[in-house]
């Protein structure tokens, strides 16, 4: 597949995702150079999405490994059905088989139980991995995770090396719970991922609730905007303006003004310290530049 | 290409002079990702190689400066450091402002840190103030530039007509450059905050006024949150590990006497006592406050919690909406004295210590001269079950004027540097799982 950066923008434009010569240029280059994708960013800022997109443009399946404390290879990687091995071998009781005929047929493919980086690795097609909040995982996973995306190739020592016939895509997004190594950092390409800026996040909602009048639409973007620049302790993040334009839309709002701003504050702000602040300034907010 | 790649690797040396650090390995992926995504664009280049060599966001306003520095608008310091490939690059692009655009459609990729992809705009928009001062000075060199072009910039010369021409929509590019810098950079909000609390993480303690004391109390939620969770993970129940023989078999009678379930013996939470000696005199009171509303949230997984402070004696302390309120009240102005300290936890220790106890003290071991008493701090340890030391002062100063600790490093089991708020965070993380 020859990958180009029309490609690229055109495909996600195609998807719905709105977005910068940053993001494009990030993706493009990891499907050009075959490397993985780290996204970092604040929360609902449409890492995920990407990866999501992503999948969608290539038409490829997505794979989603969903990272948590404690997540170790056999989550992860592979495992081996024990249950189904000892069926196997109490149904064999019988037969008198030797060692290695049971040994062999024990630890073959079948008995594997694949998780979701062994299945992107043995996938025949292309497909997107999504590693999602890697920061989550412990630390040595993520060394595991090293061998993984620098070689594409996973060892099971009953089975030997697997490696990949299709490079997966791999997108790799994290929180900044903690920080992640320089080695997985050197690895992949990186991309930070910020809140929109005023036009970008209007065209957001114009794009994904089209029923909501276009000047409400761009009302509630500048709002938004303002209202990250107040020192929050946690600014809303895209998936929450649009959830707030929807609840806009759902209470039959037509202009934004602080009686309306104050009716559906609580899907945006999740802090009652934040919610304090940005009530007192509601007008101000609200109010238009002239 | 090869100029192409001596101008990437020039570039990357100013990159790291900046003191963004950049592995060779980046490097080559930042030729393949120029390779790749190609010269047309130059907003695209610029994010191909901040995609490839900036990893950490607190990087990109560095970064973006020395792009615009060297392939874009400015060139005093390039041209000070004196290279030949930089004063070349720079006359091509540095001449001839207010020229018709159309050389720029005309010209052939390979002249990329002269090309604008929108050659054919109306030079309208003023330059920026950022970029107004620089312009005369890249006037300069153009004169040399004429007399030795590069091969990029003679090829367009020959598709423009001119190599005063080609360099033509500088006026306009600059505008232009400046607009793309915005349109990544001005949300931000983020980005910033990300640095605000990565520099507090790393503010050294010796530095602290009540300013950075507030910004490093913002940071510490985060990190609170964090440390209590990394903790917590030691005592959940194992998946795997030692299998638990007895809970097995009862589960196999389900299936027949089939092992078809395997149990695990859980990781058994060993009972632990938490002490914690912080000095509070002057130099460290910020960095024992931190720790003490830091550990306030690991109170859980004690069985028992003393938290004391001290300077010259020793007294107890509580961490309370968001203050450190101590029991009886402390003389601040008095001058420590560790080894009175040790006096009074040894004249205590039956009330205070038990096998189960981790102690932790945080203090610089600077004693005024005063006895030191080590011995006596060996003996305490004797009697729980660990004792870690945390210094907020960076190694180089161990040892120095007053300083006891090389004798009170000698009778603890750990010694930890904690210069700044991560630093702490890490080695209070370290000890406190060493006992579980």
């Amino acid at each position: 597949m020859n990958v180009t950066p029309e490609f690229v923008s055109d495909g996600l434009r195609r998807a719905r995702y709105i977005t910068n010569e940053r993001v494009e240029t990030a993706v493009f280059l990891a499907l050009a150079l075959d490397k993985p994708l780290l996204i970092e960013g604040p929360a609902g800022s449409g890492k995920t999405e990407v990866a999501k997109v992503l999948a969608e443009m290539l038409g490829a399946e997505l794979i989603r490994l969903q990272c948590y404390e404690g997540l170790d290879e056999a989550r992860a990687l592979y495992e081996w059905n024990y249950q189904k091995q000892l069926l196997r071998l109490q149904a064999d009781e019988h037969r008198g088989l030797r060692w290695e005929d049971v040994s062999e047929h024990l630890f073959s493919r079948e008995y594997l139980l694949e998780r979701p980086l062994l299945r992107a690795i043995s996938s025949p097609r292309k497909v997107v991995l999504l590693i999602d909040e890697v920061d989550k995982a412990d630390e040595e996973f993520e060394a595991f995770l090293l061998e993984l995306l620098s070689d594409f190739q996973v060892t099971v020592p009953e089975l030997g090396t697997l490696r990949a016939r299709e490079h997966p895509v791999v997108v790799l997004t994290s929180n900044r719970a903690r920080e992640l190594s320089e080695a997985l950092r050197r690895r992949c390409l990186h991309l930070f991922i910020d809140f929109p800026g005023l036009e970008q996040e209007r065209r957001i909602i114009e794009v994904k609730i089209p029923e909501l009048d276009a000047q409400l639409a761009a009302d509630a973007a500048r709002f938004v905007n303002a209202l990250r620049k107040l020192a929050l302790k946690k600014p809303p993040s895209i998936a929450e303006t649009l959830d707030w334009a929807r609840a806009l839309l759902r209470l039959g709002v037509t202009q934004l003004d602080a009686s309306a701003i104050r009716a559906a504050l609580g899907v945006l702000l999740k802090h009652e310290d934040d919610r304090a602040k940005a009530e007192a300034k509601a007008g101000a907010l609200a109010a238009r530049p002239r | 290409m090869s100029t192409l790649s001596a101008e990437l690797l020039r570039f990357i040396d100013e990159l790291r002079l900046a003191e963004v650090p950049v592995s060779v390995a980046e490097t080559l992926d930042a030729m393949r990702a120029v390779a790749a995504a190609g010269l047309a664009d130059r907003a695209r280049v610029r994010e191909a190689l901040a995609a490839a060599l900036v990893k950490d966001e607190a990087d990109r306003a560095s970064f973006d400066e020395v792009f615009a520095r060297f392939f874009g608008t400015g060139a005093g310091a390039a041209r000070e450091a004196g290279r030949p490939g930089t004063h070349r690059r720079l006359a091509a692009a540095g001449s001839g402002r207010g020229e018709a655009g159309a050389s720029a459609r005309a010209r052939p990729q390979r002249a990329w840190p002269d090309a604008t992809p929108h050659g054919g705009a109306p030079p309208s928009a003023p330059p920026p103030a950022k970029a107004e001062p620089e312009a005369p000075g890249a006037k300069a060199p153009a004169a040399s530039g004429d007399s030795t072009p590069r091969p990029g910039a003679a090829e367009s010369a020959a598709a423009g007509g001119g190599v005063p021409k080609d360099a033509a929509p500088r006026g306009e590019r600059v505008p232009q450059d400046n607009a793309a810098v915005e349109a990544s950079d001005e949300p931000g909000i983020d980005a910033r905050r990300q640095a605000a609390l990565r520099s507090a993480r790393r503010a050294p303690f010796a530095a602290y006024t009540g300013l950075e004391y507030e910004a490093a109390r913002d940071a510490l939620a985060p990190l609170a949150r964090r440390f209590r969770l990394r903790l917590g993970r030691r005592l959940h129940a194992a998946r795997r590990g030692r299998v638990d023989f007895r809970r097995t078999i009862r589960a196999s009678l389900q299936h027949g006497g089939a092992l078809a379930e395997l149990r695990f013996r859980a990781r058994r939470p060993r009972h632990a006592d938490l002490l914690i000696l912080a000095d509070v005199s002057g130099s460290v009171r910020y960095c024992s406050a931190l720790m003490l509303e830091l550990v306030a949230g690991a109170y859980g997984y004690f069985r028992r919690v003393q938290s004391f402070v001290f300077i010259d004696h020793l007294a107890e302390a509580e961490f309370a909406g968001g203050h450190v309120a101590t029991e009886p009240a402390l003389d601040l102005y008095a001058r420590s004295d560790f080894g009175r300290v040790l006096g009074e936890i040894w004249e205590r220790r039956s009330e205070l210590l038990s096998r189960t106890t981790l102690m932790v003290i945080l203090g610089d071991g600077r004693n005024n001269r005063r006895p030191a008493r080590a011995d006596l701090l060996r003996d305490l340890r004797g009697l729980c079950r660990a004792v870690v030391w945390l210094t907020p002062e960076p190694d180089e100063r161990w040892g120095t004027g007053d300083s006891a600790i090389h004798q009170y490093a000698r009778a603890v089991d750990a010694l930890h540097r904690c210069t700044n708020l991560s630093e702490l965070e890490r080695s209070l993380e370290r000890s406190i799982r060493a006992v579980f």
